[in-house]
């Protein structure tokens, strides 16, 4: 297993000293991932499943429950985990730093590890489908299909073991949500790294998952393999999702 | 008489074409849903209907008809009124939308004018909250300040309400609430609306006719049924196909190759011609009239042939 | 690029003007400042084109050096103002927590002192001098530049590309420096030119109350002050340092409203 929820809770607290409201955004949650699977993890916003991803990244710490990564619980320090799980997230306006060269941004994880970044940058963005001439580029010049293939690339350089997909394509129109799906699932034949893909549309999970986990309410309340949510999911609450569609 | 009728309308901006000649129609209480990626012009009819483009938009030719009135024709008073008397709109960014200094309550007072009853037309989207009133628009979730937003418009119980992507800044959980509340006051006061949305089969969930652009013009238009059912252009058939919902366990889409086209003049042919599985020669030149396809109205010079072979999606898939 | 709108280049003009006479005067053109020419309490005439002042020393010099030290202060200040306001607007928008209530609660104390107040107070412990009139401007303007460089920087840190350098592992400097400053540098230049203006009317005010620039050195301040004696008799000495002082605080303020259009995206923007 590349990673493992066990037990995970984690609580937020709001509010004035007196009258603090205690919101449980995970309730015992245990997932798994094993090398080279998809696990996708659909459900509402406020299910829990922001939270859970922030967990997996190790940029939140459960208030309960471990967490471990290839085996050993997670690190104290992040940073020693640094290049060898990546992200890519939801907001395809934001998911680059518009005052950096594209470039740049791709050799990033890179250079943050002190390593020379040499010819992976345009091997990466050849990789995920974009010339070589994108490096020199702003993020403002792209669209947002192509800055989320940027985000691939950049969450690739490093080859990391792990990647967390967190609403990757939702905000992409539709023709393009397949285009990059298709990409995701070729880059993971050619790289082997595991996925947690996040989402709240059954749809996109139910197409690069191998196994999905549903949440609701901070709860996981189904885990199958993705064939199920072809047909027959067993919980109520997965059915209507299927309906939904 | 439709309420509204858009003829063969242009509109220029300073480097590109928005429109290229789209023509549209939508009945006295008839709910239409607007369908087109980013960049087909879909927004740009939808200001259009209000005559509320950018100053850098241009109209190069044809006609925008509400309830009989020629929108770019009228003076700007003319325009005001009309706007007033048969048209509200609903944006993408809700919070944008009203005015940041003002509290919730006195921006509602100011549309409903006199002896508006403030409380019973937040209560009709579900706000009776007076708390609500209280806020300025940056204090409120995205949801609640569109719902805002939606009472404003509907207010006035106007005749057509466009709708440009009210949901797609709000979170998903969100969404199908707000368009309940569209769609439940539409239906009791008898409001037309024009849905604009990037998303077929929600559009076909809710609306009676679909119209579907690509490079600027409306290239089919029918019953939502039929449109998404029994696609006739390639084009539909390939957005139809390409929602990741559509496949079946360990089938793989093939999205249509290329990217959508960005005009700077009038396409000289059909402008999905270089990504179209069935393009012939006369495609790159001809520009395609609307033709007939049982309820269909279809741009697209190989339409009848199309529809006969059954299934253009199986090619596509 | 987007074009400039008319308003913007005006103020930028004006801007321009302003600065070629105050380096005008370091090269002593329009005169000596400190030389008698004439009568006292001439009208403009030939020889001293905006009059003579209660000692007959030419008003052009004067008002052309007082431009100088007063832009000069200013622009100094707003320099210090912002070093320290995006320092601890940064941090305190990125690491939120304690840290940030801390800095928070701090502007808001030096918030709520009117302007005016607080550079006497200042002038008062450290006593009246340009170093009183430049720790002045500082501490006016620095509170509200810190709260909406915080402002700005707590948006940017909830983007995206920001959680995806951390989770490469990037380190708080290199977070800081490379993503949210660079995308905080709107705020702080526009927020910059409004400080300037205020510093410049705080300046005035400072050395109209005799605490900020001493004479014989002459600032906008100090020229409206002295100039104030003999309002009835030679308006003129009022007149010229008068209008420029204004003319500068209005081209600074347009030239940061173009800026703000330019620079900022609307959700950093504040709503006054």
């Amino acid at each position: 297993m590349i990673l493992e929820l066990d037990g995970v809770t984690v609580t937020f607290t709001a509010g004035p000293p007196l009258r603090r409201i205690h919101l449980n955004a995970m309730k015992h949650v245990s997932l798994a991932v094993a090398e080279g699977e998809t696990l996708g993890l659909v459900g509402e916003s406020g299910s829990g499943k922001t939270t859970t991803s922030r967990v997996a990244l190790g940029l939140q710490r459960p208030t309960s429950g471990t967490v471990r990564f290839d085996g050993r619980p997670f690190p104290k320090r992040r940073r020693e985990l640094a290049g060898r799980m990546q992200a890519v997230l939801q907001h395809p306006h934001w998911s680059l730093n518009p005052r950096m060269r594209v470039g740049q941004s791709v050799a990033e994880p890179l250079t943050v590890l002190g390593r020379p970044a040499g010819d992976a940058v345009t091997e990466m963005l050849e990789h995920v489908g974009l010339e070589a001439s994108f490096a020199g580029r702003y993020p403002h010049e792209l669209s947002g299909g192509q800055r989320q293939r940027v985000s691939i690339a950049r969450a690739l350089v490093t080859r990391p073991a792990f990647i967390v997909f967190d609403e990757a394509v939702s905000a992409l129109d539709v023709s393009v949500q397949v285009q990059i799906l298709n990409l995701i699932k070729d880059l993971q034949a050619e790289y082997g790294f595991s996925a947690l893909f996040i989402s709240h549309d059954l749809g996109a999970v139910r197409y690069v998952a191998d196994r999905i986990a549903v949440m609701r309410s901070g709860e996981v309340v189904e885990t199958a393999d993705t064939e199920t949510f072809y047909t027959a999911p067993a919980h109520e609450y997965s059915k209507q999702l299927l309906e939904a569609l | 008489m439709s309420l509204l009728a858009v003829r063969n309308l242009v509109i220029d901006y300073a480097e590109t074409r928005a429109l290229d000649g789209a023509d549209l129609d939508l009945a006295r209480g008839e709910t239409l849903g607007l369908v087109g990626e980013s960049g087909s012009g879909k927004s740009t009819l939808g200001s259009a209907v209000g005559r509320l483009l950018p100053t850098t938009a241009r109209r190069t030719e044809g006609e925008v008809l509400v309830a009989g009135e020629p929108v770019f024709d009228l003076p700007a008073r003319e325009v005001r009124k009309l706007r007033k008397k048969h048209l509200g709109f609903v944006f993408q960014d809700p919070i944008a939308s009203l005015d940041p200094t003002m509290r919730v309550g006195n921006q509602l007072r100011l549309v409903l004018g006199r002896g508006g009853d403030v409380r019973f037309h937040l209560g009709r989207v579900k706000l009776d909250d007076p708390r609500v009133l209280r806020a300025y628009p940056h204090q409120l979730s995205g949801g609640m300040a569109q719902r805002v937003a939606i009472a404003m418009a509907m207010a006035t119980s106007p005749e057509l309400l466009v709708a440009d992507e009210p949901t797609a800044a709000l979170d998903t959980q969100v969404r199908e609430e707000v368009l309940n509340v569209v769609f439940s006051l539409a239906a009791d006061a008898g409001t037309s609306i024009l849905w604009l949305s990037h998303d077929l089969p929600a559009v076909a969930r809710r609306c009676d006719q679909v119209a579907v652009m690509y490079g600027g013009r409306v290239v089919e238009r029918g019953p939502a049924r039929e449109v998404l059912g029994r696609p006739v252009h390639p084009y539909t058939a390939a957005l139809a196909g390409s929602a990741p919902a559509a496949a079946g366990h360990g089938v793989r889409l093939e999205p249509v190759p290329g990217r959508p086209p960005v005009l700077t003049g009038p396409s000289p042919g059909c402008a999905f011609a270089p990504r179209c599985a069935f393009a012939e020669e006369r495609c790159d030149h001809e520009r395609p009239q609307p033709v007939l396809v049982r309820e269909q109205e279809v741009l697209c010079h190989r339409a009848a042939e199309l529809s006969e072979a059954e299934t253009p999606r199986e090619v596509t898939a | 690029m987007k074009k400039l709108d008319r308003l913007t280049v005006g103020g930028l003009a004006c801007l321009a003007v302003l600065v070629v006479f105050a380096l005008g005067s370091l090269v002593g053109a329009g005169g000596d400042p400190d030389a008698i020419v004439g009568p006292r309490l001439q009208p403009p005439g030939p020889g001293w084109w905006l009059g003579t002042d209660n000692l007959g020393r030419s008003v052009l010099p004067r008002v052309m050096e007082g431009v100088g030290t007063t832009l000069l202060l200013s622009s100094v200040a707003v320099l210090v103002t912002a070093a320290v306001s995006a320092t601890f607007g940064i941090v305190a928008g990125y690491r939120g927590g304690y840290l940030n209530e801390l800095v928070m609660r701090l502007v808001e104390v030096l918030y709520s002192f009117p302007a005016i107040v607080l550079a006497i107070l200042v002038a008062a412990v450290l006593g009246p001098g340009q170093t009183a009139a430049l720790a002045s401007i500082v501490l006016v303007t620095i509170p509200l530049m810190t709260r909406l460089v915080r402002a700005a920087a707590v948006a940017v840190s909830q983007r995206d590309y920001v959680t995806s350098a951390v989770i490469s592992g990037a380190r708080l400097p290199r977070v800081l420096g490379r993503h949210v400053l660079p995308n905080v540098a709107g705020t702080i230049a526009v927020q910059g030119t409004y400080a300037l203006s205020v510093g410049i009317a705080v300046e005035g005010g400072l050395s109209f109350l005799g605490f900020g620039v001493q004479p014989p050195q002459a600032s906008l301040g100090v020229l409206i002050q002295q100039g104030g004696t003999y309002m009835i008799a030679a308006p003129w000495l009022i007149l010229g340092p008068g209008v420029v002082l204004v003319a500068a605080i209005l081209a600074i303020n347009v030239v940061g409203d173009g800026l703000r259009d330019r620079l900022e995206p609307r959700e950093t923007r504040s709503l006054t």
